[in-house]
């Protein structure tokens, strides 16, 4: 760096630096930007331009080399993603390939990735509920984690402001424990699930099936539109990139925002070695990147750093971030860096039939996917041997029944049948996980990557609580089909590993205690002031609810909040 | 020559060409270049002929209208395990043996009835083999029980519902069935949560 002069320090030079341009980075990105923050914005892959990088986005089933199917060489190499269910061959590009990426699991892990611009926000399911105090008091009640230094009324505005800009669709369905948001017409529930919906109202106290609120423009406001998005064409192949900006991703939404006001940059093919922690200075003053095709190491400066980098590499950044201030890690003087990590328990699901409404069906796609029910475990006060609870997702489906039976004229009849057969439906599990000290990630201390940043280790495993819960879901799910009068229930339980849920969490805790968290209630490194952590590594316990949502919100909290810090002066 | 021997003759030409050896100029030849199994001409005629027989050509396309014997061959070559993809080569040799022996012609030589009859005869024994399977596998105590030893060998019909698969595959995802017959549509615009739907509406 000895050649590099004062001119070209001063380039790269920002107001703010944002780590990760995904679910939680793109928002800080826009949030700077748009208040004029002069704002570099950091991404480890590729660019992916809205619509334009989208390649299969258009095309038909039949367009598909293997009609959707990814060849054997492509599966068998890649053991991990593989078993994601939206990898394949319309969507496999947006996946880190488990060769691409090692990390070490000395627990089983499936570490699923997306490595570009917009990260796994091209990628996600879209569900976004609200979290409430039910979730942010939980650690206090039951005696686990540490308590969450903030409560519902902290973060219920910044909800709102995220939510009409990202767009959510859903209804104001009144119930506590899953609070109401700024909603665009709910994709109502058809005839079964509302069926299923008004029978669980009437037999069950404090049990709810709702439309799934979705990020998803049922009915675009002015300000989608200004964002270049239109209304959602019920296209349901989201995970292609959606050229109508139909649901919210960085793609189509903050990262093009931050980028028209002019202030941000955008830097792809930028890995983030490690922040920059100044000891005379007693802050960070910058970040090392290495440029992912040169090889070049390149630090950049800023008066804020925001690190997003997706939860579990953004506890790696942080763990590799050493100084004589910070020998194990940045802001990691209570040990707790890298631990407390957690996730959601996917692993049960139940299927059945109902053999009525046979009159009625339904007509196109419906991107919510159906309905949604809260948890009702554990809600109010404790009523079973596990800690909290889980939400479910429900679906209803009718489709055509056609036999494969037979050869000829009489198969291609059967194949091209139009007649339905009876309603199917199902639910899946969607448990909250303990966060344990036991449930770590480390540093590797002799392998590194290619860029020379240490491989992760995981070290995260489920424990008899969510054995219990996974066992009542499977109880409770078919005794309610059972009294709805559902037929033919089959429950199944898998042995997956953690990380399938892709809602790792945890790592670099909020709280209000330095000694057992890393940040304040400001999503603020205790020790650190002008480093702030707001993705997934932030949750100091991971509710039952879809968390991307609470990201988002945290993220435009805490970047109006150092906004505020630096116009006093707090941060430099 | 009519719409059909011109379809036939073409696909016999991209199929052949995948077969001819790398220093082949031919245009067509990537469309089915195969990289792990090694098939013959007679071969690739063979799960034509079977291809046909599961979707005949009849008032509308057929297997080898659609190419659909050329997809079973590009699947098995992509998208199988390598034990898999010799299953598949050792049960297409029993396949054509087995034609030999039941009847005493090539699979080619049979009438369409007599197709048919063979197909569904291979279909019916690895059905009541499944049938026998999972009852036994209800039945705790049970020791695992021998199937015993059918007219097919298990790689004729793994090879044979290796074809049937995937030429159904391919049928229900090619663009005429999906334009024709069940119309997919890419971008519905709509979703009718409560459409009324009559039982036994016409076909």
């Amino acid at each position: 760096m000895a050649n590099l002069n004062i001119d070209s320090v001063k380039e790269r030079t920002f107001d703010a630096i944002v780590i990760g341009s995904g679910m939680s980075g793109g928002w800080a990105a826009k949030e700077f930007a748009d208040k004029g923050l002069k704002t570099l914005i950091l991404e480890r892959g590729r660019d992916v331009k809205h619509i334009k990088d989208y390649p299969t986005t258009n095309m038909y089933p039949w367009e598909f080399e293997h009609r959707g199917e990814l060849p054997m060489a492509v599966q068998e190499a890649n053991p991990i993603v593989n078993r994601c269910y939206a990898f394949g061959e319309s969507a496999a590009h947006f996946f880190v390939k488990d060769a691409e990426h090692p990390y070490i699991q000395d627990k089983p892990f499936d570490w699923i990735r997306g490595y570009q611009v917009g990260g796994k926000s091209l990628l996600w399911a879209r569900q976004t509920q609200r979290w409430s105090d039910f979730d942010f008091e939980g650690p206090a009640r039951d005696g686990f984690a540490v308590d969450w230094p903030i409560r519902y009324k902290d973060i219920a505005p910044w909800y709102s402001y995220v939510e009409k800009f990202a767009g959510i669709s859903g209804n104001r369905d009144g119930i506590p424990e899953l609070p109401d948001g700024e909603f665009l017409p709910a994709f109502p529930l058809n005839t079964v699930e509302e069926y299923f919906s008004k029978h669980v109202k009437n037999n069950y106290k404090n049990r709810y099936v709702i439309s799934a609120r979705c990020a998803h423009l049922s009915t675009p406001n002015q300000i989608h539109l200004d964002q270049g998005r239109v209304q959602c064409q019920r296209r349901t192949i989201c995970e292609r990139g959606c050229p109508f900006g139909g649901y919210f991703s960085a793609n189509a939404t903050t990262i093009p925002w931050a980028l028209k006001s002019g202030h941000a940059t955008l830097r792809p093919f930028s890995v983030v070695e490690s922040i920059i922690y100044d000891d005379k200075l007693g802050k960070a003053t910058g970040v090392r990147v290495i440029d992912t095709n040169t090889k070049e190491a390149i630090d950049y400066y800023a008066k804020v750093i925001f690190v997003n980098a997706a939860a579990l590499n953004t506890n790696l950044i942080l763990l590799n971030s050493k100084s004589h201030r910070f020998p194990n890690g940045l802001g990691n003087d209570s040990g707790v860096l890298g631990k407390y990590v957690a996730f959601h328990n996917y692993s049960a699901h139940i299927g059945a039939e109902y053999d009525g409404a046979k009159e009625w069906t339904t007509d196109g796609r419906n991107p919510a996917g159906g309905g949604y029910i809260p948890r009702f475990r554990n809600v109010y006060k404790q009523e079973t041997d596990f800690l909290r609870g889980y939400a479910s997702g429900f679906g209803a489906y009718r489709s055509p029944q056609r036999s494969w039976d037979g050869v000829g004229s009489s198969l291609k009849d059967n194949l091209a049948n139009k007649e339905l057969g009876p309603w199917h439906v199902g639910s899946h599990m969607m448990g909250e996980t303990i966060p344990k000290e036991s449930n770590f990630v480390s540093l590797d201390d002799k392998q590194k990557d290619a860029w020379g940043v240490p491989l992760l280790k995981m070290n995260i495993d489920y424990d008899d609580n969510d054995e219990k819960m996974k066992k009542d879901y499977v109880e409770q799910l078919t005794e309610m089909f059972t009294s709805a009068g559902f037929t033919n229930i089959k429950a199944s339980t898998d042995k997956r590993a953690p990380g399938l849920d892709i809602h790792e969490m945890g790592g670099a805790r909020m709280g209000n205690d330095p000694k057992t968290s890393i940040l304040n209630k400001w999503n603020q490194v205790h020790s650190v002031k002008n480093v702030f952590v707001t993705d997934g590594a932030s949750m100091t316990s991971t509710s039952c609810q879809n968390p991307s949502l609470t990201y988002m919100a945290f993220t435009a909290r805490a970047a109006d909040y150092a906004m505020s810090e630096m116009k006093k002066g707090n941060l430099s | 020559m009519d719409r059909r021997t011109v379809i036939k003759n073409l696909a016999l030409i991209i199929g052949g060409a995948a077969l001819l050896p790398a220093c082949s100029q031919d245009k067509a030849k990537s469309k089915v270049a195969l990289k792990n199994i090694d098939i013959t001409a007679d071969q690739e005629q063979l799960i034509g002929d079977v291809a046909e027989t599961i979707i005949p050509k009849t008032t509308t396309p057929g297997a080898k209208d659609l190419l659909l014997h050329l997809f079973v061959l590009k699947m098995v070559d992509d998208c199988y395990k390598k034990d898999d993809q010799q299953v598949f080569v050792t049960g297409m040799g029993h396949f054509a043996d087995q034609s030999q022996k039941l009847y005493s012609k090539t699979f080619d030589q049979l009438d369409t009835k007599t197709r048919e009859a063979f197909l569904l005869d291979i279909e019916k024994e690895g059905k009541a083999e499944e049938e026998a399977a999972r009852k036994n596998s209800d039945k705790k105590d049970a020791a695992p029980a021998t199937p015993p030893a059918g007219k097919y060998s298990p790689e004729l019909k793994k090879f044979y519902s290796i074809v049937k698969r995937q030429t159904i595959n391919g049928y229900t995802n090619s663009k005429y069935f999906m334009t024709k017959e069940v119309v997919y549509e890419l971008v519905p615009g709509r979703y009718n949560a409560h459409f009324p739907y009559k039982q036994k509406q016409a076909v």
